[in-house]
């Protein structure tokens, strides 16, 4: 009986603690993870509704080096708002196809077997199309490089 | 007396009483009980609101991030135009196969197709692409699959009507397809 108490007096307050240290680590790098990766997509992915087609014969996207020509519709109609390579924005239609091309023969240069993907929404007219594809041909020439082909991947997307 | 006062304090110390050669008892109690309350000063940072803003930063670049989800390609060479490639003067010259494109309306199924030389003309893109198996040397026609192809929309033709153009030849396993100026 005597014991007892004594045994209750020397029973140690209980602490129990979580080291969070290696979850935040783990957080904080997810978060980066996904800022920096939004930016990326954002950029080259820009919002539009690329052409749905029924039982494609295309190719998934593999790992070779390329760059994207997104051509932005204008707001309800079927205009171009602009031609977008990264973050570098061009006016819409002939008068920037010299510039695509030089700004492409550089990177045809440091990369002549760059591809291009081209980008458009399925409402955008023809016409704004056309000069994108004679930039990539005259950016290939201007590479000065006879390996620097005029490659263009057009991206759809499978319907269901 | 002095080793009555020799205890472990609360800070774990142990060894001889740093106060115990002070003069004064009263000064003595004051300064060992100052000593003894820094010694179990626990310095503790409340992570759990941060964690909460962490976490809803995470859900919400989860949320937000749209992947390239579902995107596919066509790989197309586009031809130097203006570039006259030295003619093989034993090659006889393939005439290539046009595909005319024109949208009709506002909604996706109105468009018009042309296609030179054939004896009767697609009403559909389906109907496009028998039409090029068909032509195929595969199926007992007098195409091969590079023989070239040139899709040819006009101005006003939208993108959708042009690639399901391209789509119905791509199909049909031809290689050489290739887009002309906008026509009329």
């Amino acid at each position: 009986m005597s014991d007892l108490p004594m045994m209750h007096s020397r029973r140690q307050p209980v602490r129990i603690n979580a080291n969070l240290t290696p979850m935040i680590d783990v957080t904080f790098l997810l978060i980066v993870f996904f800022v920096l990766v939004s930016q990326i997509v954002e950029v080259e992915n820009v919002q539009m509704q690329l052409p749905e087609l029924p039982d494609p014969a295309s190719d998934t996207p593999g790992e070779e080096q390329r760059v994207v020509i997104n051509i932005k519709p204008a707001l309800d109609s079927s205009d171009a708002l602009e031609y977008t390579i990264g973050s570098i924005a061009f006016p819409p239609g002939e008068q920037s196809v010299p510039a695509i091309a030089q700004h492409l023969a550089g990177l045809y240069r440091k990369n002549p077997s760059l591809s291009v993907n081209l980008r458009a929404d399925t409402h955008t007219h023809y016409t704004w199309i056309e000069p994108v594809f004679r930039a990539i041909a005259q950016g290939a020439a201007l590479a000065g490089d006879e390996t620097a082909a005029a490659r263009v991947n057009l991206v759809i997307i499978p319907e269901d | 007396m002095h080793g009555e006062l020799s205890t472990t304090s609360a800070a774990g110390w142990l060894g001889p009483d740093p106060l115990a050669d002070m003069p004064d008892a009263d000064h003595r109690t004051s300064a060992r009980r100052r000593h003894a309350n820094r010694g179990s000063a626990v310095i503790s940072l409340n992570l759990t609101s941060m964690i909460d803003v962490v976490f809803l930063l995470l859900v919400y670049f989860m949320t937000a991030t749209n992947f390239k989800v579902g995107e596919e390609l066509y790989r197309m060479d586009i031809p130097a135009r203006g570039v006259a490639a030295a003619p093989d003067p034993f090659q006889l010259e393939n005439e290539p196969l046009r595909i005319r494109v024109a949208t009709a309306g506002r909604i996706d199924s109105a468009y018009r197709l042309r296609l030179e030389p054939a004896t009767r003309q697609p009403a559909n893109f389906e109907q496009l692409h028998e039409q090029l198996h068909s032509l195929h040397v595969d199926q007992g026609g007098w195409m091969v699959s590079d023989d070239p192809i040139i899709i040819e929309p006009t101005a006003t033709t939208r993108w959708l009507h042009t690639m399901a153009a391209y789509n119905a030849a791509a199909r049909a396993k031809y290689t050489n397809i290739t887009f002309g100026a906008p026509g009329g």
